[in-house]
């Protein structure tokens, strides 16, 4: 098994009449998943796509994101998927650094995928709601698509949200996404009687990382569009899910949602939690509700999954990130670049069969975070003499918004266009509960108000960076040496 | 029983505010963005949760549209109607 058809085609081989994917009840198996990738894939072909040519996906969780995802792979082309959160700023900038020669989409996203792709003179094809460009003919046909791909061409783009500039590239072979899904499946001990539920987005590496891994053992995928409580109560409950990747926000939120009558969850058997740190609170109110402790997993756009904790004493050790995943190897680094003893805070690097080799066209960058065979992750954090590991902090500035990085320069950059902001400082505080919220303090030239700022920055970027607490100043604090006295404000 | 649920609307929204503006300074028809509140789904989704302790009923969120956490009376409409609903 060497590229991402081959993980298909043999998940197909060996289970043909198993359901590989379920959404609003309609079940797919893989057999049937085949054929439709089949049929998407002599439709790109037949639209001029060629191996190694750019395909962007701009859908939500669906059995056709996932139909789109190995219709690419099989014809050679590389998948760009795209955050259905975005906004038209923000799509247009993933679709004009990638340049795919189509975006495939969902009628309602059909303007803003237009709009972009008019940019570059990209094709968008439809194949999800109504007046679609594309559907399965499911009239037995059989399609034959033959593509020799290398182990080490490209598969996959995604974005890595830095602490300053726009989001970066980062390339992923078929190399990096089989390892991933061996290393990452053979660590957790998945297997095809799994039944796996999908909310956090298949566009973000996290769920990538569980989806690929989900195929290679022939599990059943179960696939929302968008978080909603109820939903997920219900199809946890109804359809026995035994696997449920998810963030702490919707850890909390599932923990504390009223409930009218008590509910099964004994089908739960591994509940990941990943994206930003797991608190004692949330960790212990999901277990007292669904009887399962969330288990943290660590990983990065930049590596996929580095580590799990599966640790059998897991109420004492819920605030760990657990061990390496198979074939990886994660060591802690001092500013010196030495290596730390145990227990001594540094910067974790890791160094995976699945990780990217650096940033696409962005050398200095690349330079700084891929040294000597590693990515420097920029967390800081320790590994204990059992080899497990903490995460201690953040060298890097970003806000994390319940898994979303949130750039502060992309936000301040946005804000400064309004004509009535002089100058301006994004940064994140914690709220009562230890959620991170994104502030903006803002010295205006005329008066403005709260709504003023939400307003500018409503439709231009992802809702979750549109800053929650808004304040105005007349002037920002600064140092002697011009820096923003950030703890001031 | 409008103010007692106005109270406890306020209640509710001093848990979620970290902002030097207390709700007992708001008006009832004030606008809750000022807040931060339905500037985002994740700000929403939060809100909804606690009014659904608070009150003990179950919202379901693809009923709330942005009118909805609009400002205090708007909260307090809906939940007079689901209490009066349920009982």
């Amino acid at each position: 098994m060497r590229t991402v058809p081959d993980l298909f085609k043999s998940a197909v081989k060996d289970n043909p009449n198993r359901i590989a994917v379920v959404e609003d009840g309609i079940e797919i198996t893989y057999a049937t998943l085949y054929s439709m990738v089949q049929d998407l894939s002599s439709f790109l072909l037949k639209r001029g796509v060629v191996k190694g040519e750019r395909v962007a996906i701009l859908l939500p969780n669906s059995f056709e994101y996932i139909v789109a995802f190995f219709g690419i792979a099989c014809i050679g082309a590389v998948s760009v998927p795209i955050n259905t959160a975005y906004k038209e700023e923000e799509v247009n900038y993933f679709i004009t650094n990638s340049s795919p020669r189509i975006v495939i989409t969902e009628a309602k996203l059909k303007t803003l995928a237009e709009k972009a792709a008019r940019v570059i003179g990209a094709g968008v094809v439809v194949i999800k709601g109504v007046e679609t460009n594309w559907a399965h003919s499911n009239d037995g046909r059989e399609f034959s698509i033959d593509c020799s791909i290398d182990p080490q061409d490209e598969a996959l783009y995604l974005y890595s949200t830095g602490s300053t500039g726009k989001p970066k590239r980062v390339v992923r072979t078929h190399f990096n996404l089989i390892a991933l899904a061996e290393n990452h499946s053979q660590t957790v001990g998945w297997t095809e009687n799994d039944r796996i539920l999908f909310v956090v987005p298949l566009s973000h590496t996290y769920a990538l990382g569980n989806f690929i891994s989900s195929i290679r053992v022939c599990a059943t995928l179960y696939v929302l569009g968008s978080f909603n409580r109820n939903k997920v109560i219900d199809i946890i409950e109804k359809e026995s899910i035994s696997i449920f990747p998810a963030v702490p926000f919707m850890l909390n939120v599932l923990a504390e949602s009223f409930m009218q009558r008590p509910r099964d969850f004994s089908s739960l058997k591994l509940v990941i939690s990943a994206g930003s740190p797991l608190s004692k609170g949330v960790f212990f109110k999901f277990h007292k509700r669904f009887g399962v402790y969330p288990r943290q997993l660590y990983g990065s756009t930049e590596t996929g999954v580095i580590s799990i904790n599966l640790s059998e004493d897991i109420e004492n050790m819920y605030y760990s990130v657990g061990r390496p995943v198979k074939n990886v190897e994660v060591k802690i680094v001092r500013e010196d670049g030495a290596l730390a003893d145990i227990d001594e805070v540094g910067e974790i690097a890791v160094k995976s069969p699945s990780m990217a080799s650096g940033y696409y066209d962005l050398s200095e960058e690349t330079d700084k975070a891929f040294r000597n065979g590693y990515y420097f992750t920029g967390d800081l954090g320790v590994i204990d003499k059992e080899g497990y590991i903490f995460i201690k902090g953040r060298k890097k500035m970003f806000i994390n918004i319940s898994g979303n990085k949130v750039n502060p320069g992309e936000v301040e950059d946005l804000l400064l266009r309004h004509p009535k902001i002089k100058e301006i400082v994004v940064f994140g505080v914690n709220d009562a509960s230890g959620n991170e919220l994104v502030k903006a303090v803002i010295v205006p030239k005329d008066g403005m108000s709260v709504k003023d700022v939400v307003d500018f920055c409503d439709g231009k970027i992802a809702d979750y960076k549109i800053p929650r607490i808004i304040e105005f100043k007349s002037k920002i604090p600064k140092s002697p040496t011009g820096k923003v006295l950030i703890e001031h404000l | 029983m409008s103010d007692e649920i106005r109270k406890r609307i306020r209640k509710v929204l001093n848990n979620k505010i970290n902002s030097d503006l207390k709700p007992e300074m708001l008006r009832d028809d004030t606008p809750l963005l000022e807040l931060g509140i339905g500037a985002d789904s994740i700000a929403t989704l939060e809100l909804i949760v606690a009014l659904e302790s608070e009150f003990n009923i179950s919202i379901n969120e693809d009923d709330v549209g942005p009118g909805l956490i609009e400002t205090i009376d708007s909260i307090a409409d809906y939940i007079i109607m689901r209490l009066e609903v349920a009982n």
